[in-house]
Formats: structure tokens, C-alpha cells, sequence
């Protein structure tokens, strides 16, 4: 089986002797200089600067909203955001909403790790063997080519509106992402790297376990991350529409009645769970690669 | 024993043609000797130390080691790397133990072997800490203890100074000919240095360019132990003079037609 070589990569240490700062500010042996409280305030008043300008920038949006939607005539339409804090707080203290929330989570859940196991395990092959690539190449761009809405059709005819026929949409929107990353990760990998392991004389497998995999955990956690975000779209994408169940039906009955705040209430309960999704895989991501982030630190 | 025979290589360009990076290169490298290769870039000495390390295959001749044709990389050889190319994720103790973990050694086992070879070139206590937080002194020295790790009989170094600055090199230098001493290995040494092929060399290749072809191989009849005196000593001088003349010939206009 042929292989790919990963791409030449310039080290990024190149020798010279720089004064090296690590993530948590602390000073490096390589440099020796002497950490200073001033460095320290400076370094946390950064940290600090992004964090101000998104609050500030998601309460202006807000502020916006508030009063755009109390300047409405009627609520049919267009609510203020209070409105609908309002009516997501007393949604979930009812037991439709939570019933509809496990009607949408759990099939999530399957087709989400499905498509984790899956693309990890294909971008894997597909990044290290050409052969691979080749076999799968028009599948995966056919995927990623076609806007997977296009699908949920034929799932449903061809699995009925159960579990089945939502596990295999929201496994179709997170699959190609999480292998395509995968796939970089392991092609981009220091080619450098694996000559190392190959002089050492080690084998195949020893060379993928201790070396390729290891290098290429930064792209696939990113994989991880964009798949999770797509299998959150999936999920909503094919209860809206067609199969009319879970938080689906709850978006589709408040657009009917024109229950605009409870509509925006259920949109925004999506939102946040699509955003603690991201932050965990963020989190994940974070903690596999720290070595990644140091690096880029310093680069 | 080391016997490099009738060694040639070329690659395909993308036009369809073929260039000849190294052409009918044959000598050979006794036990236990210290033995550099110079020439100007792009002459495939790189190319040669990786054909004994069993990376890059030959297009004509062989190599063969204690009578035993290379075929691939091997138990018997390690490679030094002009980049240290140590592994990012992994601490200082790990990656000296590296080589033994590709050979087949637990983690555990192989930082516990790692340790004496830290010792060796001095980081003992860099153990915990990580490769971007050192200097690119020290990440070498990681890079030869690795290498050293393993016992090979064989060190295979591919310009391993290349990347640092000259002070750093010449301590490094004589850090490497002190171990050598002790260690008593086969060394095949790629630089582009002079002095540091002389300094540290029992004989010199000198290599010639379009193709790449063996232009002649220096005796260094300096003393051993070498003290950083030999450098300034008139055989050191008229040494490094002989390879700087010989390689100011090959470094004229590059596009010109190679002489035969």
C-alpha cells in the first residue's frame, strides 16, 4: 500500500537562542529572564481585552433586540429578548419540554459518537494510505459536495420516521467534517517526524501509534469540534424537516400558533446546547493538543 | 566495516527527464573511525548518509555493512538530525528513550534506560521539561543522546550543528569529541564546515557536485586526544586551506556545465 509523506515543515525552533515565554507566562529556562509582576499585569489585562469586546458587542445585539421588540405593535411576529428568556424559563419547567428534548437527544447522541468512531477511523486510513484514499475519494466528496438537507428525504423512506432515519442524518452532517480533518491531520504530519521513527527502525505500527497518531491529534480533535457542530445542525435540519418530533415539533406547533416568544425560546434552548456541545469539544481539544497551543505560542 | 559500492541515485523531475543527484560514489568507513563528508549544498551527501541509514534507497551499487547489504534502517544504526526532530508532546526523559520505544520497550522502561544518556550530555535536569523550552543546544544534545540511547555501533549525523550559532557549535563540538572518545563508535559526520571536519575527522570525503561523486578523501593527521589547540596548529590550517580551495573550484557558476 502506498503512503503518504507528510509535507516538509519548517521547524520553528530554529536554533536561535530567543527568550521563550510559556502559555501561563512563567519564564523559560531557555531564557532566564526575570518574571516581573509588570509582565504578569500586562499578560492578564490581555487576556482580558477579547473577552470585554464580546460581551460588549453580545449586549449591544441585545440591547437592540430588546428594544426593537417592544417598539412592535403585536408579538405575532417579533418579541423582545425578554420576552423570551421569560418564556424559555417557564418552558422548562414543563415536562413536554424536556420529553421533547430526549426525543431530540438521544438519536443525536448515536448519530453524533457514530459519526465521531466512523470519520476518526476513515480519516485515519484515508490519510495514511493512498489506497484508501483512492477507494473512498468519490464518496466523501460526494458528501461534501452535496448539502446533506438533500438526504433526509430518502432516509425517511428508507427508515421509516424512527430513531434509525435521525441517526443516519445526523451521523451524514457529522461524518465528512470529522474525516476530512482526520485525514489532514495524519497527511500534514511532520514528514520529518517520520523519518525519525523510521530510522529508529520501527515498525509500521509502532511508527502510526507512537508518532502519526499522536501528531495528528490537533487536526483531528478540529474535525471533532466542526463534526459536532454539523451533527447539531442535522438534528434540528431533519425533525423541521420532515419528521415532526422532539424540539422540531415543539418549533413547528409555536410557529403555527404564532407563539412567537415560545418559537424564539426554543430556537435560543438549541443555541445554548449547540454552544455547551462547542465548548466541550473545545475544552477537549485544548487539553489533547496543549502541546499544539505552547508551540504556537512561541512561533 | 562500512563498504559504500559504485553508489549512484536519480530522481525523475516533473518534465519527465531524470537528474543524477549521486553518481559511481564508492569508499568505505573502517570501525570505530570518525569520518566526515563535506561538499557544497546540494552535492547528495544528505542523500548518501540516509542510503546507510536505510531511508533513501540507491539506483545502482550497495551498501554493505560487516558484509551485510543494507536494505532498510537497522538495530546497528542511529541518525542524528540537522533539526533535532524530537516529538513536541512528549518531555526531555521520553524522547531520549524514544528510540528505544520504537524498537519495542515500554515507556516506563525505556525512560528509566533514558537516564544515564541524559546524564551523558549533561541535561539531567531538564528530565521534565518539554523541547520548545529549551535552546537549540540543548535540543541537540537530547537529539545525541537519543541516538546514543539505542547503543548503536553506527551514528549516523546529518549536519547535526547546522542549525546553531557558532559558538554554540564549537562547544557542542568538543562536547561530541569527548564522548566520541569515551564511546568509541562509527561516526558518519555530514557538515558543510570545514573547520569541523577537520577538527573532529579521522579522514575527510570530499565531494564533488552535478553529479555527486567522491573528489578526493583527507588523511587529518592531528594527535589524539584533540585539544581546541589543533586548531590553530599549521597542519589544522593547511587542512582546512586544501578543502577550502577544492570546494571554491565546484562553487564557481552554478548553472555551468560540470567538468568530467
Amino acid at each position: 500500500m502506498g503512503r503518504h509523506r507528510g509535507r516538509t515543515h519548517e521547524a520553528s525552533n530554529s536554533g536561535v537562542w530567543e527568550p521563550v515565554v510559556t502559555h501561563q507566562g512563567e519564564p523559560s529556562i531557555a531564557s532566564g529572564e526575570p518574571y516581573t509582576a509588570e509582565a504578569e499585569r500586562t499578560m492578564t489585562a490581555n487576556r482580558w481585552i477579547p473577552w470585554a469586546f464580546r460581551i460588549g458587542s453580545v449586549g449591544v445585539v441585545l440591547l437592540i433586540w430588546e428594544l426593537y421588540g417592544r417598539a412592535q405593535e403585536t408579538t405575532l411576529f417579533f418579541v423582545p429578548v425578554s420576552s423570551v428568556i421569560a418564556a424559555l424559563w417557564e418552558q422548562v419547567q414543563t415536562a413536554e419540554f424536556w420529553d421533547a428534548f430526549r426525543q431530540t437527544f438521544i438519536p443525536f447522541v448515536w448519530g453524533w459518537t457514530l459519526s465521531l468512531a466512523v470519520g476518526i477511523v476513515a480519516g485515519l486510513l484515508i490519510g495514511r494510505f493512498s489506497t484508501f484514499d483512492a477507494l473512498t475519494k468519490p464518496y466523501v466528496t460526494f458528501l461534501n459536495a452535496l448539502p446533506v438537507s438533500t438526504l433526509v428525504p430518502i432516509a425517511v423512506i428508507l427508515f421509516g420516521i424512527g430513531y434509525a432515519s435521525r441517526i443516519l442524518v445526523v451521523f451524514l452532517f457529522g461524518v465528512v467534517e470529522v474525516t476530512l480533518n482526520t485525514a489532514a491531520g495524519v497527511r500534514y504530519v511532520n514528514k520529518d517526524l517520520v523519518e525519525m521513527g523510521e530510522s529508529f527502525n520501527a515498525s509500521e505500527t509502532r511508527l502510526f501509534r507512537k508518532v502519526i497518531l499522536p501528531a495528528s491529534l490537533p487536526g483531528i480533535m478540529a474535525g471533532v469540534r466542526i463534526g459536532t457542530g454539523r451533527a447539531v445542525v442535522g438534528m434540528v435540519v431533519v425533525e423541521i424537516l420532515l419528521v415532526a418530533v422532539g424540539m422540531g415539533r415543539l418549533i413547528l406547533r409555536y410557529r403555527g400558533r404564532f407563539q412567537s416568544a415560545d418559537l424564539f425560546a426554543v430556537v435560543l434552548a438549541l443555541i445554548i446546547f449547540g454552544i455547551l456541545l462547542q465548548v466541550l469539544a473545545r475544552q477537549v481539544e485544548r487539553r489533547v493538543s496543549k502541546w499544539k497551543y505552547e508551540m504556537e505560542q512561541i512561533a | 566495516m562500512i563498504e559504500i559500492e559504485g553508489i549512484g541515485r536519480r530522481f525523475n523531475t516533473r518534465d519527465g527527464g531524470s537528474f543524477e543527484a549521486l553518481k559511481d560514489v564508492s569508499f568505505s568507513v573502517n570501525d570505530k573511525e570518525f569520518f566526515s563528508i563535506i561538499g557544497p549544498s546540494g552535492c547528495g551527501k544528505t542523500t548518501l548518509l540516509k542510503m546507510v541509514a536505510g531511508l533513501v534507497k540507491p539506483t545502482a551499487g550497495r551498501i554493505d555493512i560487516d558484509g551485510r547489504t543494507v536494505i532498510g534502517p537497522g538495530d546497528d544504526r542511529a541518525m542524528v538530525f540537522q533539526q533535532f526532530v524530537l516529538l513536541p508532546w512528549a518531555d526531555i526523559l521520553t524522547n531520549v528513550g524514544f528510540g528505544l520505544e520504537l524498537r519495542g520497550m515500554s515507556r516506563k522502561e525505556s525512560r528509566d534506560a533514558a537516564r544515564p544518556h541524559l546524564e551523558q550530555v549533561g541535561l539531567t535536569r531538564f528530565s521534565e521539561h518539554y523541547p520548545h523550552e529549551l535552546s537549540g543546544g540543548m535540543q541537540q544534545r537530547v537529539g545525541l543522546a537519543r541516538a546514543l540511547a539505542v547503543g548503536p555501533d553506527i551514528l549516523l549525523m546529518d549536519e547535526p550543528f547546522g542549525a546553531l550559532d557558532a559558538q554554540t557549535r564549537q562547544l557542542m563540538q568538543e562536547d561530541l569529541m569527548r564522548l566520541w572518545e569515551v564511546e568509541q563508535k562509527t561516526v558518519i559526520f555530514v557538515t558543510h564546515s570545514m573547520d569541523e571536519a577537520a577538527y573532529l575527522s579521522d579522514r575527510v570525503l570530499v565531494m564533488d557536485t552535478h553529479p555527486g561523486r567522491v573528489r578526493e578523501i583527507l588523511d587529518v593527521p592531528l594527535p589524539r586526544p584533540r585539544e581546541e589547540g589543533v586548531r590553530r596548529s599549521p597542519v589544522f590550517n593547511e587542512l582546512t586551506s586544501h578543502m577550502w580551495r577544492e570546494l571554491r573550484g565546484m562553487m564557481g557558476d552554478p548553472t555551468a556545465p560540470a567538468p568530467e
